[in-house]
């Protein structure tokens, strides 16, 4: 029989057969290779070469009718019935079983405690432009403080948010008119921000910030101690020592970052100092850039991680664990 | 940065602990990462004279010495005159000259920090007792200089630390740079200084070398031809001066005393001429960089023509490191005539390098653009002391001064003057003048400041201020260039008084109630509920790697790709959260856990959902649960899932709805899913689409390694919400009168849906006035054959009357016909 004969007849097999892959095993195909130190040396080359694509054009037939076997074996269900052919009602898995992420919780828990001091909660983009990541907030161009942002971009250059403030041009807009009504603009965006670096036990690449933003026609910086130490107090449920350092960010002048003393219930002792957030008054420019006049009114914002918080309420070590999805670390949670 | 201790008190007090400055910089000025003890590195190092110096018999540069510490070293072997016995193999080792002495027991400086330092100790050297040992300036951890000892420069008695005679008992403070990006000033000794003495209060006096403008550059001692200056684009370059140096000897050394306050900061001492143009950039924040002149006029044809200007396509330039660079039109150029002689800020060419043959020096002093220094930077990998204080925005009045200073330091190697000083300064800057009034001060800051306080606070970093009334002007004094609007001079207020001192206030604020959005409520009760369910909740990345999309049967070019991803994780934005879960699963099988299900409440960003009126690209808000046994559980994974979900939605107040998908859908969200194991999912009550509900495609099992019994869902969240806001109240007083059960068992063909026999119960239901439920009781197929057995109780509850049996049989009737009808069912 000839290679093309057999070929064909092979073919015809597989396309029939509900075991095809038990073709490429058949005798013929034996012979074929068995034949090969008979033949004169100039034919066992192209007579080999013949076999291997016979062998390729099996292989490549056994896989599709494999596919088509598997599709034709799916068994459509009743998707409407409440269970299955002969069997019982399923039931939910063991409530004690269930676990909220430690991420959620604490973000439902910081933002309940601002929504009660009367800012309203925005969560932040995950997708985000150039102008309020950067532009909006006085950073421009080629500017320095970029380079601490360590921004991913997309092709189309979009950033994935390396901060919640990728919010406060949009909250500002908004709060305008209220603000020019004689109101106030006090609003947190929280959510998921990105930088692009390695991923170890202290830095991911993905984590959680909320910011908050106050402007008001005779906001201070005193306000925004206050303001800052009356969350940590409700947080710790105790009264709380601060510390502030001067800190650089374009979008605030003055810029400060925010201490605590180390909480009792972290098991702080005195003079041990925990740096919370970042946060200042908001950069006139700022105002500008969402048509608020820094003449009349002027506001102060912060912002800062979540996984800290987290990670000292429970002593969790490792940064990683937050997104591995691991079981092992959520069930600790229940 | 690091910032000697000791080099600041040459130029303001400190009359606080080191401790208690660092907290006070700390508050008021920037953070600090590390105080260093450098004194503890040298403490036991002592001043030594060598009194006599021996060949050591038996050896070619062996030396035996004895030394004279003053009598102060204890516990240690001396001959009879007292003095200690050292073998020493330096060639430039001789009686008469002081040396650093490291005594037995001590440290070997240079390897302090070290995983194992060198202790010295007392050993037989050819059979010869020596004691410790006399230091190389490489061992003393001061320079590269290992050929010969150190000797001291110093008139000295022997027996004095070497630490308090070169000032090197001091404390080094390593400054966290970031904060200070807009500080130029501070990246010198003295502007760091000059804050030192502000934040406790003292008043600062910069030296007069550096405060003038219009400095004098002394005689001029030759007569070599002034080279010209252009800067060809005022934007690269603010302003550029140079100066010709003659006669200046390479091999000549800084005093040791300069050589350890430029070690001590990290900076390498070299020769006088090059530690002259560091210890200023050190103290000033002003680099300067030096061109051999003769090479600079061969160079540029026989004139010394020098321009700054932009990089040309293609043109090249060999670096003083031997690289050669390619030049954009982003770098900034210093050129001789037509040919690139420096990259300017970051490094100088080869061919106007110094070199032994040297014999006049251009020393440059000049500003550039950060902007184009940054990319330069980064573009050519270039990272030095000075591009850190170029890129940080020197002032441009302060070019002058420092290379005036620059001149008269040189003479003392014996560079002269033999030029005049060249430049070219296209726009000078003109101070302004910033006048506020107190009462917005303290508005901003929320402090009680007087006028003639606040006056004096920025009179202590030399403002120039005055006070009128309730207004105070301020004259920032030029190096201070980050100084233009009000929050300027407000910060510095705040910040030089510190911060800490103001009372913190809470905002006054109206009693209107705020509450979490509607949507965080939502998501709130979907998360405990599921929880509830038994399931998990997990935050997976927003990022997948393409690998991810292509096993959940999703197209690549349906995600927004990242291009500079650190890692091939990381490659696409998700189209939908169910990929990022199924790649959850195996791992948690893996770890012994065989019954679970994982959900997140998180966004996805598809494609398909295009931009929104911002020109963003569109959020998707999702919910997706998969829930999977590694034992195979009875029946389809489908129900498990459809179970959870239908107690999510109860548990919302919705009446969900499964309908049959007819053929393979295109959404993302469905790729993943086997569509004949699949439904879509609606909400009854508001007629509002949900999402998808189902078993996985085979191969998206196999890519995901996962178990058989493996489901899930995938809803939109924001469809979910406005389902919920759309609800009405269903609820209907209770009857007072019995209700009534029937179970029927309908024998139908295995190709009719539960649905249909529901649905035909309650259409026949709808004419009577009777409130109803209809609950399963038993779904049965017998092997091998193609019809099911599905019993149903209906549960009739009248409102005004009790049910006769005649009533009852009249609506069952009605009822089993009407089935009979859509399913052509037998009843049983």
């Amino acid at each position: 029989m000839n290679i093309d004969q057999l070929r064909s007849e092979l073919l015809e097999r597989i396309s029939t057969t509900d075991q095809p892959r038990e073709v490429l095993k058949a005798e013929e195909i034996k012979q074929l290779y068995a034949v090969i130190p008979t033949l004169d040396p100039s034919e066992r080359g192209p007579h080999g070469k013949a076999v291997n694509e016979l062998k390729l054009a099996l292989e490549s037939a056994v896989a599709e009718r494999e596919a088509a076997l598997e599709d034709d074996a799916i068994m459509p269900l009743d998707v409407t019935a409440p269970w299955d052919v002969n069997t019982r009602a399923p039931h939910l898995l063991p409530t004690e079983q269930g676990t909220q992420h430690p991420l959620t919780r604490e973000l439902e828990n910081v933002i309940d405690i601002f929504t009660r001091m009367g800012f309203e909660a925005i969560e932040s983009r995950q997708i985000d432009d150039d102008e309020h990541m950067f532009g909006s907030l006085n950073f421009p161009e080629n500017h320095p403080a970029r380079d601490g942002y360590d921004t991913f971009r997309t092709e189309e250059g979009f950033i994935p948010p390396a901060h919640t403030s990728t919010m406060q041009n949009r909250i500002l807009k908004d709060g305008k008119a209220k603000l020019e009504a004689g109101g106030q603009i006090a609003a947190v965006s929280y959510g998921r921000v990105f930088r692009n670096e390695d991923v170890d036990a202290t830095h991911e690449h993905t984590f959680y910030q909320c910011e908050g933003v106050f402007v008001s026609r005779d906001a201070t910086l005193g306000n925004m101690l206050g303001t800052l130490r009356s969350f940590f107090e409700v947080y710790y449920g105790q009264k709380l020592k601060i510390k502030t350092q001067p800190a650089y960010f374009p979008f605030v002048e003055p810029g400060l970052e925010f201490a605590i003393e180390k909480p009792a219930a972290l098991g702080g002792k005195p003079g041990e100092w925990l740096e919370m957030l970042g946060c200042g008054m908001i950069h006139p420019n700022v105002l500008k850039s969402a048509g608020i006049d820094p003449t009349v009114y002027r506001g102060f914002a912060w912002g800062g991680g979540i996984e800290r918080l987290v990670m000292l309420k429970y002593g969790i070590e490792d940064l990683r664990h937050f997104e591995s999805a691991k079981l092992q670390f959520l069930r600790k949670f229940a | 940065m690091i910032i000697s201790v000791n080099w600041l008190k040459q130029l303001t007090d400190i009359d606080i602990p080191v401790s208690e400055l660092a907290t006070l910089i700390g508050a008021r000025l920037v953070e600090i990462e590390e105080v260093i003890d450098l004194g503890f590195k040298y403490k036991d190092v002592v001043i030594a004279k060598v009194v006599t110096c021996e060949k050591l018999e038996g050896s070619d540069h062996l030396n035996v010495t004895k030394l004279d510490d003053g009598g102060k070293t204890p516990d240690i072997e001396r001959d009879g005159a007292g003095l200690i016995q050292v073998v020493c193999g330096a060639p430039n080792v001789r009686a008469g000259i002081l040396v650093a002495w490291l005594p037995p027991g001590s440290i070997v400086p240079e390897t302090h920090g070290d995983a194992e330092p060198f202790v010295l100790g007392s050993r037989k050297l050819r059979g010869v007792m020596s004691n410790g040992m006399i230091a190389s300036s490489r061992e003393l951890g001061l320079t590269d200089e290992h050929d010969g000892i150190l000797e001291i420069d110093k008139d000295l008695a022997p027996g004095e630390s070497f630490a308090k005679a070169y000032e090197l008992d001091d404390y080094l403070l390593d400054i966290e740079n970031k904060s200070l990006t807009h500080r130029p000033d501070c990246f010198g000794v003295i502007g760091f200084a000059r804050e030192v003495a502000a934040i406790q209060g003292k008043p600062f006096k910069t030296p007069d070398w550096l405060a003038g403008l219009t400095p004098d550059f002394g005689d001029r001692f030759g007569d070599v031809l002034t080279p010209q200056v252009a800067i060809d684009d005022p934007s690269l370059s603010a302003r550029y001066q140079a100066v010709v140096l003659s006669e200046s000897d390479g091999s000549v050394k800084s005093p040791l005393q300069m050589q350890t306050y430029l070690a001590r900061v990290g900076v390498r001492p070299i020769s006088a001429v090059v530690d002259v143009t560091n210890y200023l950039m050190l103290a000033t924040g002003q680099p300067l960089h030096a061109f051999d002149y003769d090479k600079l006029v061969r160079v540029g044809g026989g004139k010394a023509e020098i321009h700054v200007r932009a990089g040309k396509d293609k043109e090249k330039l060999e670096l003083l490191d031997g690289r050669e660079i390619e030049l954009d039109q982003g770098d900034i150029v210093i050129a001789a005539g037509e040919t690139a002689i420096g990259l300017a800020g970051a490094m100088g060419g080869a061919n106007t390098a110094i070199d032994d043959n040297t014999k006049n020096i251009i020393i440059e002093s000049a500003t550039f653009n950060l902007y184009n220094l940054r990319a330069t930077q980064m573009r050519h990998g270039i990272f030095s002391e000075a591009i850190t204080r170029f890129t940080k925005g020197q002032p441009a009045d302060l070019t002058a001064p420092v290379l005036a200073e620059a001149v008269r330091l040189m003479a003392n190697a014996g560079g002269k003057r033999v030029s005049d000083v060249a430049e070219s300064y296209p726009a000078p800057v003109t101070p302004s003048t910033i006048t506020i009034s107190i009462e917005k001060i303290n508005g901003v800051l929320g402090s009680t400041f007087t006028a003639e306080q606040v006056a004096q606070v920025l009179g202590n970093v030399e403002f120039e201020t005055s006070v009128n009334g309730n207004l105070v002007s301020f004259t920032a004094p030029y190096w201070r260039a980050d100084i233009h609007i009000d929050e300027d001079v407000i910060e510095e207020i705040g910040r030089l008084s510190g911060f800490d001192e103001i009372t913190p206030t809470l905002p006054k604020r109206d009693f209107t109630a705020v509450r979490i959005s509607h949507f965080d409520q939502i998501r709130a009760d979907i998360r405990r509920s599921l929880v509830r369910a038994g399931a998990n909740e997990v935050l997976t990345y927003s990022f997948v790697h393409g690998n991810d999309l292509l096993k959940a049967g999703q197209k690549p070019e349906d995600s927004y790709r990242i291009t500079n991803s650190i890692s091939p994780q990381l490659q696409y934005y998700r189209q939908t959260l169910t990929p990022s879960l199924l790649g959850a699963v195996h791992g948690n099988i893996k770890h012994g856990y065989d019954n679970f299900a994982l959900f997140e409440v998180n966004k996805a960003h598809p494609r398909q959902h295009g931009m929104t009126d911002e020109n963003v690209p569109a959020e998707a808000d999702m919910l997706a649960l998969v829930v999977a046994s590694k034992k195979l559980d009875e029946g389809a994974p489908y129900y498990q899932a459809k179970k959870m979900l239908d107690y999510l939605g109860t548990s919302l107040g919705l009446d969900l709805m499964y309908v049959p998908f007819e053929s393979e859908s295109n959404y993302p969200a469905a790729a993943p899913f086997e569509y004949r194991r699949s439904a879509m999912v609606t909400d009854r009550k508001t007629d509002t689409s949900l999402g998808i509900v189902g078993e996985y495609k085979k191969s998206v099992v196999r890519g995901f390694k996962l178990p058989e019994y493996s489901a899930g869902f995938e809803i939109g969240s924001v469809p979910l919400l406005d389902a919920i806001q759309k609800l009405t109240s269903s609820y209907r007083p209770l009857s007072r009168y019995p209700s009534t059960e029937r179970d029927v068992c309908f024998k139908v063909s295995q190709s009719i849906h539960y649905s249909q026999i529901v649905d035909s119960i309650e259409q026949a239901l709808k004419v009577t006035d009777l409130e109803s439920t209809i609950l399963p009781v038993d779904i049965y197929q017998a092997e091998e054959t193609d019809t099911k057995n599905i019993t149903v109780r209906i549960r009739l509850t009248p409102h005004d009357r009790t049910l006769t049996s005649n009533e009852v049989s009249t609506v069952m009737t009605q009822v089993i016909a009407q089935v009979i009808l859509v399913t052509d069912a037998v009843v049983v």
